[in-house]
């Protein structure tokens, strides 16, 4: 049987996974690892690498990002991701509602964490 | 060109060949662009490693995640995907039941769609039986309400339609198929935009 806690986060891991990986790419387009690097610096999100792709997949089919292979440097051929016009458009929805549900959240536990530093 | 040594070559074909096995029936093309993109990650992951020793290989893999976890990630947004696309009832209605599995909405989806389904063949079943069981095929009206389709022939019941529940049938049946299908399918899209359905 699983640690709640541990499920509890792979929960929120899952949930925030594809709001994490949208905002990477708004700066411009990326390559499978490049993403990764990004999401590991910033975040805690990502536990297997591996899963990180499959999300990637699911983003193109429902048409918020574009993919396309291209040669690098080092020989072998990276698959870059970039926002569409409608991904561009979920991103910026996706970034309102994440940081007023966050600010609510904090302002929520932020009293009790308070009370308990004391 | 980055190249591996055999021994190494060895372990990441290995990898690889265990994530082609938990992919499934996915069509080729699509287990070869996946295949071709991890491998590329292990390539580049690989190139900023340095000297790749055998310990740092196996902790790329490690770091990549288990094959076994990964493969029905892929096949379940593959599922969502097709049956997203696709008009055929099968598949969309299997879609369902796994979404059904997940989440109360799912599970609701499934009893509408179950229920316009059955509409659809009761409709259809009527217009196929008629010639056959033309004494107890029909629209009743008796005292309990009405009854589309069969009625024992000892309960006093006026049947309305005669002869036209065949093209009545025939028109209202498929009609449902359509309505559900893309009742379903709207409802797919929906969810599949809040969250992933199918991602376990």
């Amino acid at each position: 049987m699983a640690d709640p806690l541990d499920n509890w986060e792979a929960q929120i891991r899952k949930g925030w996974l594809e709001v994490a990986i949208l905002a990477t790419l708004w700066s411009g387009r990326r390559y499978g690892l490049e993403i990764i690097r990004a999401l590991e610096e910033r975040s805690d999100l990502v536990v297997a690498e591996g899963t990180v792709y499959p999300v990637l997949t699911r983003l193109r089919n429902d048409g918020l990002v574009d993919a396309e292979w291209e040669e690098s440097d080092s020989g072998h051929p990276r698959k870059y991701y970039s926002l569409t016009a409608a991904g561009k458009r979920r991103t910026l929805t996706l970034a309102k509602h994440s940081s007023e549900f966050l600010a609510k959240m904090t302002a929520l536990i932020e009293p009790l964490l308070k009370e308990t530093r004391r | 060109m980055t190249t591996f040594d055999q021994p190494l070559q060895t372990r990441v074909d290995a990898y690889l060949m265990r994530l082609r096995r938990s992919l499934g029936e996915l069509p080729p093309e699509e287990v070869n662009e996946i295949l071709r993109e991890i491998r590329s990650h292990i390539l580049d992951r690989a190139e900023a490693s340095g000297e790749l020793t055998d310990e740092k290989l196996m902790r790329i893999l490690k770091e990549l995640g288990q094959p076994e976890d990964i493969g029905p990630l892929y096949q379940a947004e593959a599922m969502v995907a097709r049956a997203r696309s696709s008009f055929s009832p099968l598949l969309i209605l299997r879609t369902t039941i796994r979404w059904a599995m997940m989440s109360i909405v799912g599970f609701m989806t499934f009893i509408v769609g179950l229920f316009g389904y059955g509409l659809a063949l009761g409709f259809s079943g009527c217009a196929v039986m008629k010639p056959f069981m033309w004494d107890k095929v029909g629209f009743w009206v008796h005292s309990n309400g009405f009854t589309m389709g069969t009625i024992s022939a000892h309960e006093t019941a006026r049947e309305l339609m005669g002869w036209w529940i065949i093209p009545f049938g025939w028109t209202v049946g498929p009609l449902f198929v359509v309505g559900t299908t893309r009742f379903l399918r709207w409802m797919l899209r929906f969810a599949s935009r809040r969250s992933p359905i199918a991602a376990t």
